[in-house]
Parts: C-alpha cells; sequence; structure tokens
C-alpha cells in the first residue's frame, strides 16, 4: 500500500497542480463549518467550568439542564421542518403555551389522560394547518406559521381568558417537574430520549429520509413518486409532538400555565438549529447538532447570566452568534463550490 | 417591420373587455381589493362610526403601513427584513437619547440607513439567506435597544415637540398619516416610474437574469434593504415623538402587522411580482379592520384570530399556490387513470 501512494499523490499533482492548496484552504473551512459547533461547545463547557465562578456547582448544572429541555426538545422537533427546506414554525409559541394550558386546565377537571389526548387532537390540529397550507398550497412557511400563532394564541386567550392556571402542588404532574435522576432533572432525560427517537426517525426510516431529500431537491423528490405534502404535514407533525411535549415539560416545571409562557420560543429554537450547524437551505443537518446548539446557547447564556451581564448583551451576542454561524457556513459552501 | 407591425396589430386588436381582462390579469392587488372592498361594506353596515372617526382610522392604516411600505421594496426583490420591528425600537431609543431634537431625528434616520447596508452586506456580499441574516439583526437590535435604554423606557428630553407633533396639522391630518402618505407618493414613484426603482422588479423576478442584463444586482439589493432600514427608522422616530417616549420593546406586533399588510396587498414573497399600492391596500383592509373590531367591543384575542384568518387565506389563495394545488390534483387525477389504464391492459392481453 505504502508504495502505492506517492504514485497517486503524483498523478492528482500531475492533473491538478495548481488547484491542490486552494483545495486544502476550502477543506479547512468545510472541516470548521462541519465541526466547529463540537469544538465550541467543548471549548465553552471548559472555559466556563475553569474561570466562571459557580458555573460548575451541581445546582447550577442542574438550572442549565433545566432551562435548555423545553426549548431544547422544540428545537429538535423543529429540526425536521427545517431540513425539509422550510425555515421554521413560527406557531411553536402557540403551541407550546397550548400544550401547557390544556395539560394543567384540563387535568385539573378530568384528568391527566384525557388532557394528553386534548393537547394531541391539538398538536394533530396544527400540523395539518400548517401542513396543508405549506404541502398543498405551496405557500411561504413563515406566513401560514405565522398566521396560525396569531390564531391559536387568539384562541388560546380567548379560551382561557388570559388567566394563569395552578396545578395541584403534589399532584403526578408537579412531582415529575421536580424529579431529577441524579442531577439530572426528568426534563433533560425527556430531551436526551426526545433527540434519540428523532435522531433515528431523521436518520434510519423511510420518512425521515424522504424529509432530507426533499429538503435537497423538492421536485426530484417529487418527480420520484413521492407525495411530497404528506412529507411536508409529516415534518410538521414532528414538530407539533414535540412542541406539545415541551408544553408538558414547561407545564410541569413551573406548575402553572398561561398563555404568554412561551414567548420568543420560536426564533430561539431557530437560532439553536442555525448555531447547530443545520442549513436553512434544507437538506443538509441532524437532530444531534440542534442538542449540541441548544447546549451551546443555554451554556452561554448561563455564563453570561453569571458574569452578571444584561439580558440586552444577551440578546445581542445571541444576533452575532447566529450571523456568525451562517457566515461561516455560507464561506463552506462557496469554498465546496471551487 | 413586418414582425413589429404584427406585434403592434396584435396588441390593437384587443377589445375593451379585453384590454380590461388583461390589466386585471396583470395587476396583483386583486385580492386586496375584494378583501378591502368586504371589509368597507361589514364596516358601513355594522360600525359607521369607523368612517365618521376616519381621523383614528387614518391613524392606524399609517401605522400599520408605514413600516409596510419598506418591507414591500424588500419583499420586491425576494428577500425578507425580519429586522424592522427593532430596527424601529432602536432607533427610537437612539432619538430619545439625543436631547438635540434634530440631531437626534438625524442620528436615528442614519442609523436606519446604517442597518440596511450591514443587511444587504450580508445578503448581497456574503451571499446569506436573508431570513436568517436578518433574524441575527433582529436579535442584535432588539439587544441594543435594551441595552441603550437599560431596559427601561426612555423620555423624549424635548417633550413639548413631541406633544406639538401629535396635533393634527391640516383638518384630521396629523403629521404620522401626512408623513405615510408622502412615503408612499415616493417610494411608489421609485418603484413604478424611476429605471432603478424598476430593476427591483427584474432582481426579484430572476437575478440571474437580471444580472445577465446588466442590472447592478448587489447595489439594488443594498438600495432596497437601505430604503427598508430607513422607513423603519422614520416609524420608530414617529412613534417616539408621538409617545414622547421611546419603548426598547416596542414594534413586537408592528413585524406581524407589516409582514401582514404586504402579504394581503398581493406581493408575492418569491420577489418579481407586488405593488406599493397592494400595500397600501392591504394596510388600509387590517387597519379598517382593526378600528372596527375594537369600536365594536370585540376582545383582542379575537381580533387576533381574525388577523390570522385573514393572513392564512391571503397566503393559501395566492394565484401561484392555487394554481400548483389545482396542477398536483389534475396530475393525481390523470395518474389515478394512467393506473386504471395499465391495470385495465393486462387483463385484455390476457384475454386476448
Amino acid at each position: 500500500m505504502s508504495k502505492n501512494e506517492p504514485i497517486t499523490q503524483i498523478n492528482a499533482m500531475a492533473q491538478a497542480p495548481e488547484e491542490e492548496p486552494k483545495k486544502q484552504s476550502g477543506r479547512g473551512i468545510e472541516w470548521f463549518a462541519e465541526n466547529g459547533i463540537f469544538v465550541f461547545t467543548a471549548v465553552l463547557i471548559v472555559a466556563a467550568a475553569v474561570f466562571v465562578n459557580g458555573f460548575a456547582s451541581l445546582q447550577n448544572i442542574t438550572d442549565v439542564f433545566h432551562r435548555a429541555a423545553p426549548i431544547g426538545i422544540v428545537a429538535v422537533g423543529m429540526t425536521f421542518v427545517v431540513i425539509s427546506g422550510n425555515y421554521l414554525d413560527l406557531s411553536v409559541v402557540a403551541q407550546v403555551a397550548t400544550a401547557a394550558v390544556i395539560m394543567i386546565a384540563v387535568s385539573n377537571e378530568y384528568g391527566y389522560i384525557p388532557a394528553i389526548l386534548a393537547a394531541m387532537v391539538a398538536a394533530v390540529l396544527y400540523a395539518i394547518v400548517n401542513g396543508v397550507a405549506v404541502g398543498y398550497f405551496k405557500a411561504n412557511a413563515v406566513i401560514v406559521t405565522l398566521s396560525t400563532t396569531y390564531i391559536g394564541l387568539g384562541l388560546l386567550r380567548f379560551f382561557s381568558g388570559g388567566s394563569i392556571f395552578f396545578g395541584p402542588p403534589d399532584g403526578a404532574l408537579a412531582q415529575f417537574g421536580a424529579g431529577k435522576l441524579g442531577p439530572i432533572p426528568y426534563s433533560a432525560v425527556v430531551l436526551v430520549l426526545m433527540t434519540i427517537i428523532l435522531a433515528f426517525i431523521l436518520n434510519r426510516t423511510n420518512f425521515g429520509f424522504t424529509v432530507r431529500s426533499f429538503g435537497v431537491n423538492e421536485r426530484a423528490t417529487r418527480l420520484g413518486g413521492t407525495n411530497t405534502g404528506l412529507v411536508i404535514i409529516g415534518a410538521f407533525l414532528v414538530t407539533s409532538f414535540s412542541a406539545m411535549v415541551a408544553g408538558f415539560v414547561l407545564a410541569a416545571f413551573s406548575n402553572t400555565a398561561v398563555s404568554a409562557m412561551s414567548t420568543g420560543y420560536d426564533f430561539q429554537a431557530l437560532a439553536a438549529i442555525i448555531v447547530g450547524g443545520t442549513s436553512v437551505f434544507g437538506g443538509k443537518g441532524s437532530v444531534l447538532r440542534t442538542l449540541l446548539g441548544v447546549i451551546f446557547v443555554s451554556v452561554l447564556s448561563n455564563v453570561l447570566v453569571l458574569l452578571n451581564i444584561s439580558f440586552g448583551y444577551q440578546q445581542m451576542a445571541l444576533g452575532v452568534l447566529i450571523a456568525l454561524a451562517v457566515t461561516v457556513d455560507a464561506l463552506a459552501r462557496r469554498a465546496g463550490k471551487k | 417591420m413586418s414582425q413589429q407591425e404584427s406585434i403592434k396589430l396584435g396588441a390593437q386588436d384587443l377589445t375593451l373587455w379585453g384590454k380590461i381582462k388583461l390589466t386585471i390579469a396583470r395587476r396583483t392587488e386583486g385580492r386586496g381589493v375584494a378583501l378591502l372592498s368586504i371589509i368597507l361594506v361589514i364596516a358601513a353596515l355594522m360600525e359607521p362610526l369607523v368612517f365618521s372617526a376616519y381621523q383614528v382610522t387614518l391613524g392606524r392604516i399609517a401605522l400599520i403601513g408605514l413600516v409596510a411600505l419598506g418591507l414591500t421594496v424588500v419583499i420586491l426583490m425576494g428577500q425578507l427584513d425580519l429586522s424592522v420591528a427593532s430596527t424601529l425600537a432602536a432607533s427610537g431609543v437612539i432619538l430619545a437619547l439625543i436631547p438635540d431634537l434634530t440631531l437626534g431625528i438625524i442620528a436615528a434616520l442614519s442609523f436606519g440607513l446604517l442597518v440596511g447596508v450591514i443587511n444587504a452586506f450580508g445578503v448581497a456580499i456574503i451571499g446569506i439567506n436573508s431570513f436568517i441574516w436578518t433574524l441575527g439583526m433582529l436579535f442584535f437590535l432588539r439587544g441594543m435597544a435594551l441595552v441603550l435604554s437599560d431596559e427601561a423606557p426612555v423620555k423624549l428630553t424635548n417633550s413639548d415637540a413631541g406633544i406639538a407633533f401629535g396635533q393634527p396639522l391640516i383638518g384630521p391630518i396629523t403629521p404620522r398619516i401626512l408623513l405615510f402618505i408622502l412615503v408612499f407618493i415616493v417610494i411608489q414613484l421609485f418603484v413604478s416610474r424611476v429605471k432603478a426603482g424598476r430593476e427591483f422588479y427584474a432582481v426579484g423576478g430572476n437575478p440571474q437574469a437580471a444580472k445577465d442584463a446588466g442590472i447592478p444586482v448587489k447595489l439594488r439589493i443594498f438600495t432596497g434593504f437601505m430604503i427598508s432600514g430607513f422607513v423603519s427608522a422614520l416609524a420608530g422616530v414617529i412613534n417616539t415623538l408621538e409617545r414622547t417616549a421611546a419603548d426598547p420593546i416596542a414594534g413586537s406586533t408592528v413585524l406581524l402587522a407589516s409582514f401582514a399588510a404586504a402579504i394581503i396587498g398581493g406581493n408575492y414573497l418569491k420577489g418579481g411580482r407586488g405593488s406599493i399600492v397592494g400595500t397600501l391596500i392591504g394596510a388600509a383592509a387590517l387597519g379598517v379592520m382593526q378600528v372596527g373590531l375594537t369600536i365594536s367591543g370585540v376582545q383582542v384575542p379575537v381580533q387576533q384570530i381574525f388577523i390570522g384568518l385573514v393572513l392564512l387565506l391571503a397566503v393559501t389563495t395566492d394565484p401561484n399556490n392555487l394554481r400548483a394545488v389545482l396542477s398536483s390534483i389534475r396530475s393525481a387525477r390523470s395518474s389515478r387513470v394512467k393506473v386504471q389504464e395499465s391495470s385495465s391492459e393486462p387483463t385484455k392481453s390476457t384475454a386476448s
């Protein structure tokens, strides 16, 4: 083998002597775009543990998990819609709040099973309206989910009267919300489980393969005989169910529910997805990357809080982070084309 | 020569009805007009107060419409600008922080232009999807508004000027309405009469073709985002002056309302088709609806549901989308027929 190697190298040199160094630099930035998030997350966590007072305490780590779980569950689910090339699902804001309010309000009256069933009906309704409008009517996903956010939050506020719902302090939901597996709260366990299940669906099932191929080339997928409308509905269904689970987790954690409790989840989840390296052009990305993106963003905001940096600066940092992530992606894309 | 003549003849052959049909087919405002007429008729029947209190209605239309006008220019090029609402908030805070009013207005407006330049830089030079790049800008500017204002509303130093600004100038026309009309006329003339403005349509319709035809696509993207940033900053200045204070979290509803106005007005999100007049019609429809619902005592959540339904209706009844649905139904039917044919053929052959 070792004898053959120089020959192939020489052949390559003979074919394209000038392009070789360009390709090298291109590979560098591509590698960076692919794997940068792994390095950054590791560096950030180590640096935080060493330099930031109070980061490495058990209480703080539990706190990070608690905060990361609901937004993370939304983000891993929304990865499906993003990979299918439809930007995002803005209506997760309404969906998370709806699931949380239904969970507490209905379970107070009728018990947990009817509450879960009612929340599932709501999630399916959201997925069907979003999916049909985007998949069959070919409408822009941003505007469609924007309008379903309006409708959903309007309905929720109308029926709930904007009031706050409290669960019984010793109910099963509250116990689940306070429960821990070692230092890890149950909500984070749910996040990990969701990630594993969704990663399996995206990488190992026929449906997941179709979602990814749809993001790469919609037309080819359709001409290949796939019912693309159904695939889009499926992608929105995954997102809706994840938002529902996130709503349950959020309701369990605070044992209260109000229609305004999930404000900002839409763009925060998208930010985590982008930082994780999933391409917003569709086709490229993974659920695991989104999980890493969520961890990175949560740890960063936790560090900023510990350093007493105000919310405004945190938002600015998030903006810069998104810009950096997409710039690296765009540069890698350009390098790849050359 | 003969070819030219025949083309001319072809155009002259059109009857009056044919010409009207052609004009309607070319315009994009159809659905906006339909919605506005329905809303106007319902308002006239149910709540005539909407028209007698036209000062309120006009003010609402100007509030919704101003940002939407700038946004429309960006949408015409097939881009999105999510940062409009944050630009509004940040420029308002900048105005309130600078003691001298004139200097403050100049600073706030140039800040809007700067935001437009940064947005366009990301989209045109680095080559990033405008939706994501302006999303980053949305976060950054929102954070900046909070940092600058110390997370609390900032009172305008010269509050007398602000109060004077809120007073009607001519009849019921407040400076806000006047500025809205002015911006509308300027952008409308720019987009329909000026070469650079006409080129927005070309850039949105097919960027590659526009580039090949010698249109400076990147420069146009800069122009478009700068218009959008400037108009958003202007809206921020107007808001701050009228309320004599700047709210750092202002404008969360502005983003949604301005998008709704542009979409209802028939602007095609992939670019190339749409009009400033359409956006005005969309803003008018939304404004009249909101004022009408508010006057009739409808709760805010129900108003939200109405806006959401109208927006969903507007985006799903886009003629292009309907065509896509029809064609998919047709192709599904034809493929079913083919399947039936192919399944019936073998039985024939076996029979023979």
